[in-house]
């Protein structure tokens, strides 16, 4: 490459850079560097008062054999992953494929359902949810209604995890518009070819609907995943930050950020971020590898 | 179209470099102090010097609420005027988002240059060395003519003064005769030297009329008045265990506790987990008869409750060995601090000057000056006066203080009310929660050998 072309390829790209210039200098600042030094960081024992001491793998041996509460939150995380992630898609799927019908209220009706996701990580829907599920709030309420028996939400761990896990379902609208948009990519005529052939409606669903969406069930899978697994607000603002009751809400990034920010163990809270992405990665990867089983592209088997 | 996109990005361009250099100009802001100010004859109380005073900025830190908030920013726009030259930027926060914020900054050098400080967290920013010793400004920008020795020795760890008391607290029972009264209970017949077995045989009476005896006794806070009754305390004088050796203790204090829990007299853990805030309290909204709390929280209960609350000492044997003075809270310096003379005279001015201190209302503890706490008696409601009575008459019926809590309390404590929320919720005996308790306390302070 001469001299002249390369100026002129620099000149060609410079605004391009200058444009995502915003994005890359957050990027380095706000998410690059603190990926590297809590990766030092987790190797010390660090207090954020006094300068990191080297630990070596001191911090995980004590994680892994040493600390019980550190395996309640697992415990706690899995449950809720497990939990949230197949409740989200399925009310998302069932929500978008009733919006998938032509109707002249559906603008309105997606604004409506998605509006719980704009403001769904926010501390002002935390907060109205711990009055919703208070002893006195409208659920009880509800409940007595129904003649069922009103639940203690903070005096039960399982309920108060629960509490958490419904906020986290009724947060389905971006799951819904990416699988809104799934739905129209399948062709009508599929469905016309069905009908033909007198499939009923549970039939076209299972042989066209879920085999078409298959790559768009397997993104929101994955991106619901990791969504789950980092989940913090809400289960710090309900629990005031405690894990309350009996640690049946200590979600696991509550844990991290309760050891970190709240005893001085910035070592210990930088080598449990690690794990947790080392285990969400390994998880990715194994959604991925199953995915052949299951996910169908419609380009591979036109070839 | 490209014309606006060129616009937003200049925009965003513009807010990411203005916030980049906010952090930076409060470093370069004593760059500039070459500009002398020529102070108008306003020199403030006892802070005049000799030559003309240079620009500074100072950030001053602390936690509370909003009416906290409101009459210190008043305190501080006083100071202001009277000290032209100095520029006070102001960071409040909730207690707990003070904390978690106060941590970063330490760990980034940048600590305001005065912070409130409490005694649970001290040691912990005191020892590693990010608050700096106030003994050499005492008598010169700190002015302790008026402040006795003992006052100023709460803030003291080894040689070293990490903080200046803001202001003197002690425990309390804060009754609501009228709730009592509705639970077949006059308040004039509860002796000022009752006992742990009146409060639970007084207690039982409430639950019986479905009133809450108390809103609950904060574990870390009552178990350590307890212990000391007994001649113990909560942790041993060097930090690195816990300072009782029999775990009877526990099961007594814990035990009797959780009967009061199971009885309705004590409010389940998860009843407390819901309040919100004072308004909630449930006192406040007829449904305890007392709150267990600070002298300094009487005035705000006070207020909310708006009806009349009284105060009493609690529960012997042995109450004065039991009872104890506390700095309510410190003023501390930051050991990165460029203008430590300057915040040090900021810290006296909150301390010693009597028309701040109509502002503060002993907010903070009844004040440590003795001329500022004479001149507040009149200015004072009935209420608060009460607070103060009540301080002077601690001052000759307690024991000295323990000192401030050592590195990791705050983690025992969250142990602590780990382990007694297992007990109030029926998972644990009291035995059981008493031994749990010890191995994690133990674990956590044994760090600090």
């Amino acid at each position: 490459m001469t001299k002249a072309t390369l100026m002129k390829a620099i000149r060609r790209n410079v605004a391009g850079y200058a444009f995502i210039s915003p994005f890359i200098i957050g990027f380095l600042v706000f998410t690059a560097f603190p990926i590297v030094a809590s990766f030092f960081y987790s190797f010390t024992s660090f207090d954020m008062l006094t300068a990191p001491k080297f630990v070596g793998l001191d911090n995980f041996v004590t994680m892994f054999t040493n600390d019980p509460k550190y395996w309640k939150s697992v415990k706690v995380t899995l449950y809720y992953v497990v939990a949230v992630v197949p409740l989200r898609l399925t009310f998302a799927l069932f929500i978008a494929m009733l919006l998938a019908r032509a109707s002249r209220m559906i603008g309105v009706y997606r604004t409506m359902f998605y509006l719980p996701s704009i403001i769904g990580g926010s501390v002002a829907v935390a907060i109205m949810w711990r009055n919703l599920f208070g002893d006195d709030g409208v659920i009880n309420i509800l409940l007595t209604l129904l003649g069922l028996d009103a639940v203690r939400w903070f005096g039960n761990p399982t309920a108060a995890l629960w509490m958490l896990i419904m906020l986290a379902v009724w947060q389905f609208g971006s799951s819904m518009l990416i699988f809104l948009a799934g739905l129209k990519n399948i062709p009508p005529t599929y469905y016309e070819a069905a009908a033909v052939d007198g499939a009923n409606p549970v039939q076209k669903f299972f042989r066209i609907t879920i085999p078409m969406l298959s790559p768009v069930i397997l993104f929101n899978t994955i991106m619901q995943t990791i969504s789950a697994f980092i989940t913090f607000i809400p289960a710090f603002i309900i629990t005031k930050g405690t894990g309350q009751p009996l640690d049946g809400t200590l979600l696991y990034s509550l844990y991290l950020f309760r050891r970190a920010f709240q005893f001085f163990q910035m070592g210990y809270g930088s080598a449990m971020a690690w794990i947790l992405l080392i285990v969400i990665a390994i998880l990715t990867l194994i959604l991925f590898k199953t995915s052949r089983f299951w996910v169908h592209y419609e380009t591979k088997e036109g070839n | 179209m490209k014309k606006k996109l060129l616009i937003l990005l200049s925009i965003a361009l513009l807010i990411l470099l203005a916030a980049c250099g906010g952090g930076g100009n409060a470093n370069n802001s004593d760059g500039n102090t070459s500009s002398n100010q020529t102070s108008g004859g306003s020199s403030g109380g006892g802070s005049g010097g000799g030559d003309a005073p240079k620009n500074v900025t100072l950030r001053i830190a602390w936690w509370g609420g909003e009416p906290r908030h409101d009459y210190t920013l008043k305190v501080i726009d006083m100071y202001q005027q009277q000290n032209p030259h100095v520029t006070i930027e102001p960071e409040y926060a909730s207690w707990d988002d003070y904390w978690t914020r106060l941590a970063p900054q330490a760990a980034a050098n940048q600590l305001p240059d005065i912070i409130q400080m409490d005694l649970s967290y001290i040691t912990q920013y005191g020892e590693k060395g990010q608050l700096a010793d106030l003994t050499p400004f005492l008598g010169k920008e700190i002015d302790v003519t008026n402040v006795s020795e003992s006052a100023i020795s709460g803030g003291r760890i080894g040689d070293k003064l990490y903080g200046f008391n803001a202001g003197v607290n002690a425990l309390q029972v804060h009754f609501d005769p009228a709730m009592l009264q509705k639970a077949g209970i006059d308040i004039n017949s509860i002796p000022e030297n009752w006992t742990w077995s009146d409060f639970e045989s007084l207690s039982m009476k409430a639950a019986d009329a479905g009133i809450y005896f108390s809103t609950g006794l904060k574990a870390d806070v009552f178990f350590n008045y307890y212990l000391r009754t007994q001649g113990k305390r909560l942790y041993s004088p060097d930090g690195t265990q816990l300072g009782y050796d029999d775990d009877q203790l526990f099961v007594d204090f814990f035990g009797m506790l959780h009967r009061l829990v199971k009885a309705g007299a004590i409010p389940t853990p998860d009843i407390t987990a819901q309040i919100k805030g004072l308004e909630d309290d449930l006192l406040v909204k007829n449904q305890a008869a007392s709150v267990w709390q600070w002298t300094n929280q009487f005035i705000g209960l006070q207020q909310v409750a708006n009806r009349p609350l009284e105060m009493h000492p609690l529960p012997g044997p042995n109450q004065s060995t039991g009872l104890f003075l506390k700095p309510s809270m410190f003023w501390s310096i930051a050991e990165n601090s460029q203008n430590k003379e300057e915040a040090a005279k900021f810290i006296s001015f909150f301390i010693n000057d009597v028309e701040a201190n109509k502002l503060i209302r002993g907010d903070r503890g009844v004040p440590v000056s003795s001329v500022v706490k004479e001149a507040l008696i009149p200015e004072l409601t009935e209420q608060q006066a009460q607070v103060f009575e009540f301080i002077a008459w601690a001052e000759k019926n307690s024991s000295p203080g323990d000192g401030p809590d050592p590195i990791g309390a705050g983690e025992v404590i969250a142990a602590l009310e780990s382990v007694t929320e297992a007990l109030f919720f029926d998972q644990i005996t009291p035995e059981e929660a008493a031994k749990q308790f010890r191995s994690e306390a133990n674990s956590i302070l044994s760090r600090n050998k």
